[in-house]
């Protein structure tokens, strides 16, 4: 207990060095921007991003990860209370009420009541990464290759849960993942697999380039496919950002809520922060002792919907951090940042030295938080202007960091081509249903599963009975079961919430 | 069920037959995990195959061609040309000349405003060269042209 204290007192000592507080800035304030930018996603911008922080000390390219996350979960909220188009869909929520309070001339309101929120749904979900995360990871000590391999399994049933209409066609884009995953180097046999004559796919098909090709140039082609629109232009607002202590009272115990609600769904996978909101919103107004304010500009919705996507990103990190297994779309992009940093996810992350970095991370996390609030606070109108920046320009500027991006990773023209070939496949993936995240899980976790597998079967001679052979892998067969059906009451929830929602709205 | 299901479906046996036939080249010790990962990618796609028949029953068959509605071809073909043929003159001419022609061209293509165009190339090209230049020291490809 007290060496976690010391580590929680060193990483904070580590985290204000001047490189890692210059990181938070650079980081908070490029992903506000791509966050407030309609059209441009949290996933795209951390991927499009991710390149950047290759050269970086460990610790610091995490912190500029975990910048670059909450930035762009709050940066969304800023288009949807100024022009009524949230800049992520995580947003969505937020535009309800904030829309209508810029109508009523308090833009300002609206936007500190965001900020504020944000800050304190962010803050407290570093509670519930401080104290879980530690906890997971002892436990995740005990898994032997029989529960790597379940663990994995868990993992992919996930694929189940981020698939948007049909499941089977998640679980094919899954299985579609899984195989361009055998490419490379046979992990037991030492063989090489479907490298197609090119040296450089040696170790894997590399998944940043995937990643920045699925995510960030896809996003570039899909804004290229319609008209170009113009903007709505963002409402100039000159009322005060800051809230009276009886507005910071009314918001309170949304606040409180919202945390719980966005910390759970963090955690729980396939779910994400575009469903926080709203379930936030909802149980904000359910709560609230001026339901009428609601769809005429309470900033209690703005609370309720802010605080709870920002909660989601601290608990969304711990089962990606503690087992490896990222929940969601951003999450799966993060993971591929702690790769290419050397780092394995997992419970060696909280052992010897690798833990020092990871609670530099944590403690981070939790000035991250502050930056957001500052530079939230003052960087508003800035911002709202730069949410009107045309598709136009947004379409040849993405691809060109794209292309630089991948080509960063190892100096290397194929990855490169391997990117744009991920960003037409990308784009085709979106149009006919399929799902780019469910790909890029598959493709991570893929590696971790046959190594599972195939490590367990070699021990028993090939006998099958050792992946039932302890409690925890039967733990985590229950959770393989509970993936699986886990969509269903997702997209209930999420049906049900929006349509509360809606409601309220109109 | 839609028709560019149709599609989909013979891409994803399309994928399992030429893995499989690059799996049978492999040594057997090596086969097993990918013939079953192609079998559990046969599998799925044999059971949307089925999906999608029960679902033609039901409901009839779309073109699936409301999936691309607003879909303006003159815009998107050039933009994807325009991506690809930047990729080719980077290689032979490099980072920089390729992406100032590109992005003008683009930004043209795109009617922005001159004044924009230019502010836009030389913004992306400033961050290009502080953030891979001058803080990753990355050397951006330099053609083999010169």
């Amino acid at each position: 207990m007290i060496e976690t204290f010391v580590m929680m007192g060193q990483g904070f000592m580590n985290a204000l060095m001047p490189v890692n507080i210059l990181a938070m800035i650079a980081g908070t304030t490029i992903e506000i921007v791509i966050g407030c930018l309609p059209g441009l996603s949290a996933a795209m911008g951390v991927a499009l991003l991710l390149p950047m922080t290759f050269s970086m000390d460990a610790s610091t390219g995490l912190i500029v990860l975990g910048a670059i996350y909450c930035g762009a979960i709050f940066g969304g909220s800023i288009s949807a209370i100024l022009i009524h188009t949230p800049g992520t869909p995580a947003s969505a929520a937020t535009a309800i009420e904030g829309y209508q309070l810029t109508l009523q001339g308090k833009a300002g309101k609206a936007l500190g009541t965001a900020c504020i929120s944000s800050f304190f749904g962010g803050l407290l979900s570093c509670i519930s990464l401080y104290f879980f995360a530690p906890l997971l990871a002892k436990l995740a000590m005990k898994f032997g290759s029989p529960e790597y391999f379940w663990l994995s399994i868990f993992g992919l049933t996930i694929i189940a849960g981020v698939s948007s209409k049909s499941m089977v066609k998640g679980l094919m884009s899954g299985a579609l993942g899984l195989l361009l995953s055998t490419i490379g180097m046979d992990p037991m046999q030492g063989v090489k697999r479907f490298m197609f004559g090119q040296a450089s796919l040696y170790e894997g098909i590399n998944v940043t380039c995937t990643l920045i090709g699925l995510f960030s140039m896809s996003q570039a082609l899909i804004l290229a496919e319609t008209k170009i629109k113009q903007r709505a232009r963002a409402s100039r607002f000159s009322d005060k950002m800051l809230l009276s202590r009886d507005e910071l009272k009314m918001i309170a115990p949304t606040i409180g809520r919202s945390w719980i609600i966005g910390n759970l769904i963090g955690i729980l996978p396939g779910a994400g922060a575009s469903i926080a909101c709203f379930l936030g919103y909802n149980t904000s107004k359910q709560f609230s002792k001026h339901k009428e304010m609601f769809g005429h500009g309470s900033i209690e919705g703005v609370a309720g919907s802010e605080a709870a996507n920002n909660a989601v990103t601290g608990g969304s990190l711990i089962p990606m951090l503690t087992l490896g297994i990222p929940g969601e779309s951003v999450t799966a992009v993060l993971m591929g940042g702690l790769i290419i940093q050397g780092l394995t996810p997992g419970p060696d992350l909280f052992v010897g030295e690798t833990a020092k970095m990871t609670y530099t991370f944590f403690a981070g996390f939790v000035l991250i938080q502050f930056f957001m609030l500052g530079i939230g606070l003052l960087g508003c109108r800035g911002f709202a202007q730069i949410s009107r920046l045309s598709d136009a320009i947004l379409i040849p500027a993405v691809s060109v960091l794209c292309v630089v991006g991948s080509f960063a990773i190892h100096k290397n023209f194929v990855d490169v081509v391997i990117m744009m070939i991920f960003g037409i496949l990308g784009y085709f993936v979106r149009k006919v249903g399929l799902n780019n995240a469910a790909i890029v899980l598959a493709l991570i976790l893929g590696p971790i599963g046959e190594k599972g597998l195939r490590r367990s079967l070699e021990l028993s001679k090939g006998d099958i009975r050792i992946l039932f052979s302890t409690p925890v892998c039967w733990v985590l067969i229950a959770l393989c079961v509970f993936g699986i059906l886990s969509p269903v009451l997702m997209d209930r929830m999420e049906k049900k919430a929006v349509k509360d929602a809606e409601e309220s709205g109109s | 069920m839609k028709k560019t299901d149709i599609v989909v479906v013979a891409f994803m046996y399309a994928i399992a037959a030429l893995f499989f036939k690059m799996t049978l080249e492999l040594k057997a010790a090596a086969q097993t995990y990918p013939l079953f990962i192609i079998g559990l990618l046969v599998f799925l796609t044999t059971l949307y195959v089925l999906q999608m028949i029960r679902g033609a029953r039901k409901n009839g068959i779309t073109s699936g061609l409301e999936d691309f509605e607003g879909f303006l071809p003159k815009q998107f073909i050039p933009i994807v040309a325009m991506i690809v043929l930047y990729l080719i003159v980077m290689y032979a001419v490099g980072f920089w000349i390729s992406t100032l022609l590109f992005m003008m061209f683009c930004l043209c293509f795109l009617k922005v405003k001159l004044w924009q165009s230019v502010l836009s190339t030389a913004a992306i090209l400033a961050l290009v060269y502080c953030a891979f230049t001058l803080f990753l020291h990355v050397k951006l490809p330099s053609g083999i042209l010169l």
